[in-house]
């Protein structure tokens, strides 16, 4: 049976994490030469085998999926379909002339100037954008601009073969109560706290509702000791992004004396001989607490080291 | 049980480290369109398509499926996205045996991808890790499995020269291979020397970063003979899981592989897999778990992987040949590698893999796994 506290909603500290990550895309062929062609300020199409053109290019037709004939230089001057306003910025969905698309870009007009049909052309940003579609600063207002024709595109670009991107987002974990206690428990008296399981007396780390076994309510709390044995561990040599710390050191899955599952985490060493013979599965730990002040996060133990036997 | 399954088309793209020249749609073109002309099908003929990929960290694009649509040309079709990790291909590949076996569909297209050369994989990988406990400390996958290895050293015997051994059998087979790229000879001393990564982990037990796709056409009894006069027949297929962090959970042997196993073993006949299979398929992401993997698939008993690999039986000309296509050593585009296992396995069956046919296959093993090595499956493939 689930158990369903009696309380309503409430507002509680959560848990900030950041997953922040430098990326490599790469935008295929059309997308490549449309954005190769930025630096040249001439707006790549591509023209599929039933005459529709697309652009910004791309390499498989939104209608069939068949690959584009050929890429073509598309015209500077289009239609408005549609708009918005975003932080004062007027966004618009802009249909360039004998294109059968509309794309995002920005409107360079007040939102009392914009209408849905309207005629508007290109606006090259001032300075060097690079082989962004920022190149385009936005699209104004023409009310007798021409209209424009698809050209063919002459002497295109190599496409690009890769864009550098990065991401960051933003976390914010409700811990809950079992999480909540554990880490309370962790800042406040500097014990680590599981739930005994279902029908044992050893506790669940990190604490939890129902026993993953036998899908019963765990049992009550127990405070585990800070010393244990290692169940499985590795010796980490490798620099990969996002290490939060130098090399090397040992990763260790660690079965703290009181409880009956893992608690990962690490211990330092001098080199890789000595560690391969004083670290392994067996091997007793002690935790070595922070000095600073506790956060109520699993780094409140800085690391383990080896009990010398 | 639901109708009889096969796998009649296959493709994949020539694997590679990095692909500059097409987007990830564009190599999901490639494969789709060689495992149509495989069947002799175009994409009018498939009634559902599953797309299955790693996850969405690896490339930066939240919910590909609206992209890949349009380059596959699979507008108003059915179309779900399906992902498990290292397991996605093959978990695509289960729910597309589901759709046809369950008679929603006549003939499902089951592609699967990665990109990996487009951001930073372990660190994606540590994002698996509970926030809370213990992400901060991870490093990637690679560490973890190590972690387990180290320990099943010295349960079972998996020494660093058993897997150095799987290593080196499995980096020169690949050379065979025509769509993989990491193709170097190496012997069982170069393993053991290279350099350690995440030791007992050193640099030639782990696979390349690929870039890559596969795709597979399932079709009923009724209309598999339109593409093929000999199927790859799907005698059984399972994918089951454990918990992640419960008291029992011991990572010797693979608990939920074993259990899948037996399911599949009864569904398909199998009472002797050591002497029964023809060929085996393995998704060994490190040279450590193919040790694992035979033990937990019942190649041998618990303790004797070891003696298995160093017997020679495992190799191309042994009489249990284990990734004669050179497994995930040869490429590694790890959400694709469930379907490249089965296309390996079904080309095997069907008697016309071009450069490393096992002479007369007729009954085959794949083996995939995903998730936090809580999630293993595995399919038998008959001609």
């Amino acid at each position: 049976m689930f158990y369903a506290p009696d309380t309503a909603p409430i507002d509680l500290p959560t848990f900030k994490s950041t997953i922040s990550l430098p990326y490599t895309l790469t935008p295929g062929r059309a997308a490549g030469v449309f954005l190769a062609e930025m630096p040249n300020r001439r707006i790549v199409g591509a023209r599929f085998a039933d005459g529709t053109v697309i652009a910004p290019a791309q390499d498989f037709s939104p209608r069939d999926g068949e690959e584009p004939t050929e890429l073509v230089q598309a015209p500077e001057t289009g239609e408005l379909t549609g708009f918005t306003r975003v932080n004062g910025v007027v966004l618009g969905l802009v249909r360039l002339d004998g294109c059968r698309n509309s794309f995002v870009h920005r409107i360079l007009a007040d939102l009392d100037q914009v209408k849905v049909g309207q005629r508007v052309a290109v606006q090259w940003a001032a300075g060097d954008e690079g082989t962004s579609i920022l190149a385009i600063e936005g699209f104004v207002p023409a009310a007798d601009a021409a209209v424009g024709e698809v050209k063919p595109l002459v002497g295109a670009a190599e496409p690009l073969g890769v864009i550098n991107y990065a991401m960051a987002l933003h976390y914010d974990h409700a811990y809950g109560p079992y999480y909540g206690r554990m880490f309370d428990e962790l800042k406040e008296n500097g014990v680590v706290m599981g739930v005994r399981g279902s029908n044992a007396d050893e506790a669940l780390l990190p604490p939890r509702e129902i026993d993953d076994i036998t899908h019963k309510r765990t049992g009550t709390w127990k405070a585990c000791a800070d010393t244990g044995t290692i169940r499985a561990c590795s010796l980490i040599n490798v620099e990969v992004y996002g290490q939060t710390r130098q090399v090397p050191y040992a990763y260790a899955e660690i079965v703290l004396d009181g409880a009956s599952t893992k608690m990962i985490h690490v211990i330092e060493i001098d080199d890789l001989e000595t560690a391969k013979q004083q670290i392994k599965p067996g091997a007793r730990v002690r935790a070595v607490w922070t000095t600073g002040e506790r956060r109520g996060a699993v780094s409140d133990i800085e690391r383990f080291e080896v009990i010398e036997g | 049980m639901g109708r009889e399954v096969g796998i009649v088309g296959v493709g994949q793209t020539h694997h590679s480290r990095r692909r500059t020249d097409v987007s990830q749609a564009g190599l999901v073109r490639e494969a789709v369109d060689r495992a149509l002309a495989d069947a002799n099908l175009s994409m009018e003929d498939i009634d559902t398509i599953v797309i299955a990929t790693g996850p969405v960290l690896f490339a930066a694009v939240n919910q590909p499926e609206k992209w890949v649509v349009d380059a596959i040309g699979a507008q108003g079709k059915s179309v779900v996205r399906l992902t498990s990790g290292g397991g996605a291909g093959f978990a695509g590949a289960l729910a597309g045996y589901y759709q046809v076996a369950g008679g929603y569909s006549e003939r499902t297209l089951v592609v699967a991808y990665d990109k990996l050369s487009e951001g930073q994989l372990q660190y994606s990988i540590s994002t698996l890790y509970d926030p809370f406990w213990g992400r901060e400390f991870a490093v990637g996958i690679m560490g973890f499995s190590a972690a387990y290895w180290r320990a099943r050293m010295d349960v079972l015997g998996h020494t660093e020269e058993a897997a150095a051994m799987v290593a080196a059998k499995n980096r020169n087979n690949a050379i065979k291979n025509p769509y993989a790229h990491q193709k170097k000879a190496v012997t069982v001393e170069d393993v053991l020397n290279s350099k350690p990564l995440c030791w007992p982990i050193k640099l030639l037990d782990v696979p390349p970063i690929s870039d890559g796709a596969a795709a597979i056409v399932l079709a009923s009894d009724k209309v598999a003979h339109h593409s093929t006069t000999r199927p790859a027949w799907i005698r059984g297929m399972a994918y089951c899981c454990e918990a992640d962090n419960a008291p029992e959970r011991s990572l010797m042997l693979s608990e939920p592989l074993a259990i899948a196993s037996r399911q599949v073993y009864r569904a398909a006949g199998i009472t002797n897999p050591r002497r029964q299979f023809d060929v085996v398929e393995v998704q060994e992401p490190y040279s450590c778990f193919e040790l694992n993997y035979y033990e937990s698939l019942g190649l041998c008993p618990p303790g004797q992987a070891a003696d298995l690999v160093a017997s020679g039986a495992t190799q191309v000309d042994g009489d249990i040949p284990v990734n004669p296509s050179g497994g995930c050593m040869g490429a590694n585009p790890i959400g694709a590698v469930g379907v490249i296992r089965l296309i390996e396995a079904a080309t095997q069956v069907m008697g016309r893999n071009e450069t490393h046919q096992i002479k007369d296959a007729k009954l085959a093993l794949v083996q995939s796994g995903g998730g936090w090595a809580n999630l293993r499956g595995c399919a038998v493939l008959s001609a």
